[in-house]
C-alpha cells in the first residue's frame, strides 16, 4: 500500500507525516509520534482509553483512520497542560485520588474536559452519564465523578497539589 | 488501642501520580527500543487438538522471524513460581508441543517491522492438525469418566504424578470431628452454590518489550506483579544466568491478580528476540488477552450445623472448580479457600474437600481474593439462612461467631497459622449497622410494591501477605535499598510493584516517616530493576503495604541508626542521646542533642558532610521476612433496590467499613474499597464469559461488545457512600498498618445477594443477578405461590 | 479467525472526495469493486476489525460539507454525516422529536456520538440501532443520490435484514427527511440494555397524535426484537381512534407482546424482550401520551 501524506496539527504543533490507509490514529500518535498516553483497551469502540480530541471533540483514535486527520487538529493526553502548569482537571484528578494504575486516566481526564466545556456545571446524574463510556476496573468511578465535580466548581491551582 | 500520631503515614499527597494524569507514565506497552520488531502471535482455533506440524518457511519467506515449538526449549514449568518448588505443579512449556488445549492458546509467533507485517505472516504458517476432541468446558464435561484426557501426566516439583479423570489437584482437610458436631447440632443447612468464572479485564493488556544484550542476556520490560520471580522462570526456560536478565519495574495498568504469574507471552517475546538478535515489542490485544485468563469459578457445597443458641458445631464445605487448560497453581488456591472458610467463623468442626479439574478454557488464576469473594459468598448466604432459621439477627449472629482477636487463623491455608492481633469486627459490625439502619431494613415477606428495598450484610477478610511464624508453602519476603541522597532526599529502591492500590506512595511514606524527612523529598520511582533490587516475590496477596512496606521500613531504621551514627561524630556525642525530627518549618529532617532542638543539624546537612568527608553513603540493603499475615477485615451493607418490573437491581446506598489498622493513605485507602466494591457489583449482577460447548470459544469471541463491566452509572451517588475505618492498631505491621486490596472485594457480591434476598425473598445460589434471571425467578416464585 | 484489534490488518485503498459529485463520481466508477462508505467508522472499522469485513475501496465521506447539515425550517433535514452528537444538540429535535432525541441521547457515549453520523447508523442496518425506531415513527425518508440520479425512499422499507438495505452500490444517502410534525403530537424513546452504554436488549419508540381522550394516530417501532426494527402495526391500530385509558394501554401491552418475534441470544432472551415490550409499551405510551398535551 502506497503511503499518503498527511498534515494535521498535533497538540499545537503541525505535523507532516505519511501513512498507509489502513494505519489507526492511535497507532500513528503512540509508534510514529511517540505519544503513549493514548492508550489501547479494546480497539473496538467499548472502553474509551484511546481517546483524544479531533478538532477539538473527544472521538476514539482506535477506530479512526490517521489518513482522516488530514488538516485537522488534534489534542491528546499531552498536549492538555500548558507547558509545566496542569490542567485543572488534571490537578482535580490528583487531589482526589481519582487516579489508581492510571491506564484510563488520558481518556478519562479527555472526556471529562470535553463535559465541563459543554456543561460547566453539570450534576452528578449528567457527570455519570457522560463518563458512561470510559472504563475503569480500578476505582469504582467515585472518586473520578467527585474530581470531575471539584474541577467544576473549585478554583485549581498548581499548589492545592500536596496537602 | 489509642491512634498514635504520625508526621507524614496518613496525609494525602499526590504527587507520585503526575505521570499518570500528563500521559507520560510509562507503561510495558509504552516502551519502544530502537529498531525493535513488532510481534503477533498465532493461537489455536481449537480448544483441544493434537498438532503434528508447525511450518513457518512460508512465512519466514516473507522476511519475518517466526518461533513454534520446535524453537523453544524443553523446559516444563509453572508460570507462577510464588509457592515453594515442592507444591507447585508443572504442565506446560513456552509454547504447546503435543496438543493445545484451550480456544487462544498460543502455538507459534511472527515479529516483523511492523505489526500489520507479522500479523499477515501469521496465515502463511501451516499448521497440520491432529486428533480433535471435544471440548469440555464446565465441570460436568470434564468430571465425566468419559472425558478425554487433557493432560496424560505432569510434574509436582521433580515427581511425575499421571492424571486421572482430569483431576488436577485435591485438597482435604479435617479439623475435630464432623460427624460428631452434626450430631451435637439443633439446626443443619446444606446448600450448594456456584460462582462463575470473571475476567480481570485490567485496562492495559499483557504485553512484553525484550533487548537481546551483546553478553547473551536479555533487558525486559514486561507486565508483572513480580519482577524478580519473572526473571528466575526466565532463567531457567532459557538457561541464562540471572546476572545476565535483567528486568525492568515498570508501572502497571492494573492486574488484580492476572499477573501474579509470568504472562503467557513474556517468554514468546524473549524467544523471538534471542531469535532474531534484536528487540520485539509483543502487545497482546483485548481478544487475546481474555483468552489468556480469568479467575478460578468455584463451585461449594457448604453443610453447616448449629445449635438453637447460634453456636456453631460443624461445616462440611467441599468445593470444586475446573481451572482451564493449565494448572496455575489450583494447589495452594485450594489451600486458600480453605483457609478463607476456616477463618471467617468458628466452625468448631471442619471436613473439607477440594477438587481441581482441568478444562478447555482459558487458565484460571488469582482474581483479588484468591478465591476468597468465590467462598465468602456461599459462607455469608449461608450464615443468613441460618440467621433466619434461628431467629437471629444476622449481625448479632456473626457477633457471636467470627473468628477475632486472639484466635487461632489460618487465612492463607492450613501451613500458615498465626494469632490474630487486631480486629475491628464488632466496630464494624456495629457501626456499620447504624449508619445503615439495619434495624429499620424489614421482611421481604412484608414488602410490596413494584420497587421493593432490601439491606444486606456481609463480611470478609484477606490476609496481608502470607507469613507466618514458620515458613509455609507459600514465598514470602520483600526487601529495598534506602539511601540517603547527598543532599539529604532519599532514594528507596525496591523491586515491590505497585498496580495503582498505591503500594509505592505508601513505601515513601513509610521511608519518611522513619527517617523524617518531608515526603516530597523520597523517591520510590521506576529505574530500578532485577540487577539493582533485592529480592521482593511479588506485590499480590495484599502483601504491599504489610510486607514490602514492612521491610522498607525494616531497611530504612537501619539507614536511620547510621544516620544518627554519622550525626553522633559531627555533635561529638552518642547517637541515643540525639533525636531525630521532622522540622515541618523547615520542611526538613533535622538531628539534634535530646533536648536542644535549637542546635540541629539538617539530615540534608548530615548526608552532605558524609560526603564531603568521604565517610561514604548513608544508606542500607536488606531483605525481610514477615512472621504473620494478620487479617484485613471488611464489611459491608448494601441497599439494594429491586424493579420487579423490568428484574433491574440498582444500588442506591452503601456502607463499606473496612479495618486496616493504622491507614497510610486515606483516601488511595478509600479508592481501593470503592473499586473493589465496583468490582464486586460486576459479579453480583453483570460479569460473566460463557463459552460455547461445540466450538469451545468464548461466546463474546473475546470483544467486549458483549463483556460488560459497571460503568460510572452502577455506583450509588456520591453522598449515598459511607466510608469508614476501623480503630485498629496491628502491631506486627508498619507503623500498625495491614491491607486491603483484596479484603475489599471477598464480601461485596454476598452483601449484595442478601440484600436482594431482604428485598423479594428469593435466595440466589449463582451470580450474575442478571434482570433476565431476577424475573424469570419471581415469575416462579409467583407461580408457585399461586400453585 | 484470529483478529488483532490493534491495527486494521486489511489494505484497501483510501478514497476522500471533498464533494458531492467526486464522491457520486468515484461510487460510480468503484461500484462493482467492493467499496464501502466510511461516514464514522464506529461500525465499519469494528466490523473490519473484528468479524473481517473485507474491503478493496474506503470512502471516506465525513469531510462533504455539504451534507453536513441540520435544516429546521420545514420539518427536519439532516445531513448524511452530520455527527449524532450535532443533532442531539439542535433545540428543535429535543423539543419535538424527543424520541429521536432520546434515541442519540441512549447511544454509546459522547465520543461515538461525535464520530458516528446518522446515515452510518440507518446504513449499518443493526436490529439494534438505536435511530431507527425514532426515524421511523417520524415517517422519515431518505435521499438517495447516485450518479444516475435520486430516489426518495421510506427508511421503513430502506433496511430489509440485518446488515442489508436496498441502497444500491452506487447510491449514497445523502439527506434524512423528517416531516413536521402536528401539534399535539408526543413521542418517546426507551431503551434496555446491559450498562448504559451498550447495545439496546430491546428498544422502543413511541409516537402519537392526540385528540382529547382519543389516540388519533399512533406508530410503535421495536429494535432487536427481529432481524430489523420492526412496526407493531396490529397493536396501532388497535389504539388509533380510541379513548385512551389504562385499559386499553394494557391490552395494547398484551397485543404488543404478541406481535414481536424475540430470540435467545448474548445479550439478552426471548422471554424477558417479551416481558419488556409490554412494560415498556405502557411506559412509552404514557410518556408519548403525556407529552402531547391535551
Amino acid at each position: 500500500m502506497e503511503k499518503i501524506p498527511i498534515e494535521f496539527s498535533i497538540n499545537g504543533q503541525k505535523r507532516e507525516v505519511y501513512v498507509k490507509p489502513n494505519d489507526l490514529l492511535i497507532n500513528i500518535l503512540r509508534d510514529e509520534l511517540y505519544l503513549t498516553g493514548t492508550k489501547y483497551g479494546c480497539g473496538i469502540g467499548e472502553c474509551g482509553a484511546c481517546t483524544v480530541f479531533l478538532d477539538d471533540e473527544p472521538v476514539l483514535s482506535c477506530l479512526t483512520l490517521a489518513a482522516a486527520v488530514d488538516g485537522k487538529k488534534i489534542t491528546t493526553i499531552e498536549g492538555l497542560a500548558k507547558g509545566n502548569e496542569l490542567h485543572p482537571m488534571q490537578i482535580a484528578f490528583l487531589k482526589n485520588a481519582a487516579v489508581q494504575c492510571g491506564f484510563c486516566t488520558p481518556g478519562m481526564i479527555l472526556t471529562a474536559v470535553a463535559l465541563l466545556k459543554e456543561n460547566p456545571n453539570p450534576t452528578e446524574e449528567e457527570i455519570k452519564d457522560y463518563m458512561r463510556g470510559n472504563l475503569c476496573r480500578c476505582t469504582g468511578y467515585v472518586q473520578i465523578v467527585k474530581a470531575i465535580k471539584a474541577c467544576a466548581t473549585e478554583e485549581k491551582t498548581i499548589d492545592q497539589l500536596a496537602n | 488501642m489509642a491512634e498514635k500520631k504520625f508526621d507524614v503515614i496518613g496525609k494525602r499527597y499526590d504527587i507520585k501520580n503526575i505521570g499518570k494524569v500528563t500521559g507520560e507514565e510509562v507503561y510495558s506497552c509504552d516502551v519502544n527500543i530502537p529498531g525493535q520488531l513488532y510481534a503477533a502471535v498465532l493461537r489455536s482455533p481449537y480448544s483441544h487438538a493434537e498438532i503434528k506440524k508447525i511450518d513457518y518457511t512460508e512465512a519466514e519467506k516473507m522476511g519475518v522471524i517466526c518461533i513454534g515449538p520446535d524453537d523453544i526449549p524443553d523446559i516444563l514449568y509453572n508460570e507462577r513460581i510464588v509457592s515453594i518448588p515442592d507444591k507447585t505443579y508443572r504442565d506446560r512449556t513456552v509454547l504447546p508441543k503435543d496438543k493445545v488445549r484451550h480456544v487462544g492458546e498460543a502455538i507459534a509467533a511472527c515479529a516483523a517491522e511492523t505489526e500489520e507485517k507479522a500479523f499477515a505472516a501469521l496465515k502463511k504458517i501451516k499448521v497440520e492438525w491432529g486428533k480433535k476432541w471435544k471440548p469440555l468446558v464446565t465441570l460436568n464435561d470434564t468430571m465425566d469418566p468419559q472425558a478425554p484426557a487433557i493432560h496424560d501426566h505432569v510434574y509436582l516439583g521433580e515427581e511425575r504424578v499421571d492424571v486421572k479423570n482430569n483431576l488436577a489437584c485435591e485438597r482435604n482437610i479435617d479439623v475435630g470431628d464432623i460427624e460428631q458436631g452434626f450430631k451435637e447440632a439443633d439446626i443443619i443447612v446444606d446448600e450448594t452454590f456456584n460462582i462463575k468464572r470473571i475476567y480481570h479485564m485490567q485496562l492495559e493488556t499483557k504485553s512484553a518489550v525484550c533487548k537481546p544484550e551483546a553478553n547473551g542476556g536479555i533487558t525486559l520490560w514486561t507486565t508483572t506483579q513480580g519482577i524478580h520471580n519473572v526473571r528466575i522462570l526466565l532463567g531457567h526456560i532459557f538457561d541464562i544466568p540471572l546476572s545476565k536478565i535483567n528486568v525492568k519495574r515498570i508501572t502497571l495498568g492494573g492486574s488484580f491478580g492476572s499477573s501474579i504469574q509470568m504472562n503467557s507471552v513474556t517468554p514468546i517475546c524473549v524467544a523471538l528476540a534471542l531469535k532474531a538478535r534484536r528487540p520485539v515489542k509483543l502487545v497482546t490485544s483485548r481478544e487475546e488477552d481474555m483468552y489468556d485468563h480469568s479467575s478460578y469459578p468455584l463451585k461449594t457445597r457448604l453443610k453447616v450445623g448449629v445449635k438453637k443458641d447460634g453456636t456453631l458445631t460443624a461445616a462440611h464445605c467441599q468445593v470444586w472448580v475446573e481451572i482451564g487448560g493449565h494448572n496455575i497453581q489450583a494447589y495452594p488456591y485450594l489451600g486458600c479457600v480453605a483457609g478463607w472458610f476456616a477463618s471467617l467463623y468458628k466452625w468448631k468442626n471442619i471436613k473439607y474437600e477440594g477438587k481441581a479439574f482441568y478444562s478447555n478454557k482459558a487458565p484460571s488464576c488469582a482474581r483479588r481474593g484468591y478465591g476468597s469473594p468465590q467462598i465468602n459468598f456461599p459462607v455469608e448466604n449461608t450464615m443468613d439462612i441460618l440467621s433466619e432459621k434461628l431467629g437471629i439477627n444476622p449481625v448479632h449472629f456473626r457477633l457471636q461467631n467470627y473468628v477475632g482477636r486472639g484466635d487461632e487463623f489460618w487465612g492463607q491455608g492450613p501451613t500458615i497459622k498465626s494469632i490474630i492481633r487486631s480486629c475491628g469486627v464488632e466496630e464494624m459490625l456495629v457501626k456499620g449497622g447504624e449508619l445503615i439502619n439495619w434495624d429499620k431494613r424489614g421482611n421481604p415477606d412484608k414488602k410490596s410494591g413494584v420497587i421493593r428495598k432490601g439491606i444486606g450484610v456481609a463480611r470478609g477478610f484477606h490476609t496481608s501477605g502470607t507469613g507466618g511464624p514458620h515458613p509455609g508453602e507459600v514465598i514470602d519476603y520483600s526487601g529495598a535499598t534506602v539511601k540517603i541522597n547527598e543532599d539529604g532526599s532519599v532514594d528507596v529502591i525496591t523491586a515491590l510493584m505497585d498496580h495503582g492500590c498505591g503500594t509505592w506512595d505508601a513505601g515513601a511514606k513509610v521511608a519518611a516517616e522513619v527517617l523524617k524527612i518531608p515526603f516530597e523529598k523520597v523517591s520510590i520511582d521506576n529505574g530500578v530493576d532485577t540487577r539493582t533490587t533485592v529480592f521482593d516475590v511479588n506485590t499480590h496477596a495484599t502483601r504491599g503495604v504489610y510486607c514490602g512496606c514492612g521491610a522498607i521500613k525494616f531497611v530504612a531504621e537501619k539507614v536511620k541508626e547510621i544516620l544518627l551514627n554519622y550525626a553522633a561524630t559531627l555533635f561529638n556525642d552518642r547517637p541515643e542521646n540525639l533525636t531525630l525530627a521532622l522540622n515541618e518549618e523547615l520542611n526538613q529532617g533535622v538531628v539534634y542533642p535530646k533536648g536542644l532542638p535549637e542546635n540541629y543539624k539538617t539530615i540534608g546537612e548530615i548526608a552532605e558532610y558524609a560526603h564531603t568527608t568521604s565517610w561514604g553513603t548513608i544508606a542500607y540493603t536488606s531483605t525481610l521476612r514477615q512472621k504473620n499475615c494478620p487479617p484485613c477485615f471488611i464489611t459491608y451493607f448494601t441497599e439494594v433496590e429491586v424493579d420487579t418490573r423490568t428484574g433491574e437491581i440498582t444500588v442506591p446506598r452503601v456502607v463499606m467499613m473496612g479495618d486496616s489498622g493504622t491507614i497510610i493513605n486515606p483516601e488511595l485507602w478509600k479508592g481501593q474499597i470503592l473499586g473493589a466494591y465496583a468490582l464486586g457489583l460486576g459479579v453480583g449482577k453483570l460479569e460473566s464469559i460463557p463459552y460455547d460447548k461445540i466450538t469451545g470459544r468464548l461466546k463474546c469471541n473475546g470483544f467486549i461488545t458483549d463483556f460488560k463491566i459497571p460503568t460510572t452509572i452502577d455506583m450509588p451517588d456520591i453522598n449515598n457512600i459511607i466510608v469508614e475505618h476501623a480503630h485498629t492498631y496491628e502491631p506486627t505491621g508498619p507503623f500498625g498498618a495491614k491491607g486491603i486490596g483484596e479484603a475489599a472485594l471477598s464480601a461485596v457480591a454476598s452483601s449484595f445477594g442478601n440484600a436482594v434476598y431482604n428485598a423479594v425473598g428469593i435466595r440466589f445460589h449463582e451470580l450474575p443477578i442478571t434482570p433476565e434471571i431476577m424475573l424469570k425467578t419471581l415469575k416462579e416464585k409467583r407461580n408457585r405461590r399461586e400453585n | 479467525m484470529q483478529t488483532d484489534t490493534k491495527i486494521l490488518a486489511q489494505e484497501f485503498e483510501y478514497l476522500a472526495p471533498k464533494t458531492l459529485d467526486k464522491a457520486l463520481d468515484l461510487l460510480s466508477e468503484y461500484k462493482d469493486k467492493n467499496i464501502k462508505i466510511l461516514s464514522g467508522g464506529t461500525d465499519l472499522l469494528v466490523k473490519m476489525k473484528t468479524i473481517n469485513l473485507e474491503v478493496d475501496y474506503l470512502m471516506n465521506i465525513k469531510d462533504i460539507s455539504k451534507i453536513n447539515f441540520i435544516d429546521i425550517n420545514q420539518g427536519l433535514v439532516i445531513g448524511a454525516v452530520t455527527p449524532l452528537s450535532h443533532i442531539a444538540r439542535e433545540e428543535k429535535i429535543k423539543v419535538k422529536y424527543t424520541a429521536l432525541y432520546e434515541g442519540i441521547k441512549a447511544m454509546a457515549a459522547p465520543s461515538i456520538r461525535n464520530m458516528g453520523t446518522i446515515a452510518g447508523n440507518i446504513c449499518n442496518a443493526s436490529p439494534a440501532a438505536d435511530t431507527v425506531p425514532p426515524l421511523i415513527v417520524y415517517g422519515t425518508e431518505l435521499k438517495l443520490q447516485s450518479k444516475r440520479g435520486e430516489r426518495t425512499v421510506l427508511l421503513e422499507d430502506f433496511i430489509t435484514g440485518v446488515g442489508e438495505t436496498i441502497l444500491k452500490t452506487d447510491e449514497l444517502i445523502t439527506e434524512i427527511i423528517i416531516p413536521e410534525i402536528n401539534k399535539n403530537t408526543g413521542s418517546a424513546f426507551l431503551k434496555k440494555s446491559r450498562v448504559k452504554a451498550d447495545l439496546s436488549k430491546i428498544n422502543l419508540a413511541v409516537y402519537l397524535e392526540r385528540e382529547g381522550d382519543v389516540c388519533k394516530n399512533c406508530k410503535i417501532v421495536f429494535g432487536s426484537v427481529d432481524i430489523k426494527a420492526l412496526r407493531a402495526e396490529e397493536t396501532e391500530n388497535l389504539l388509533k381512534g380510541k379513548t385512551v385509558n389504562s385499559e386499553l394501554i394494557n391490552k395494547a401491552a398484551w397485543e404488543v407482546s404478541r406481535e414481536i418475534k424475540p430470540i435467545d441470544d448474548i445479550r439478552s432472551t426471548a422471554d424477558y424482550r417479551i416481558t419488556m415490550s409490554k412494560e415498556m409499551l405502557k411506559d412509552g405510551l404514557e410518556l408519548s401520551w403525556e407529552r402531547a398535551g391535551d
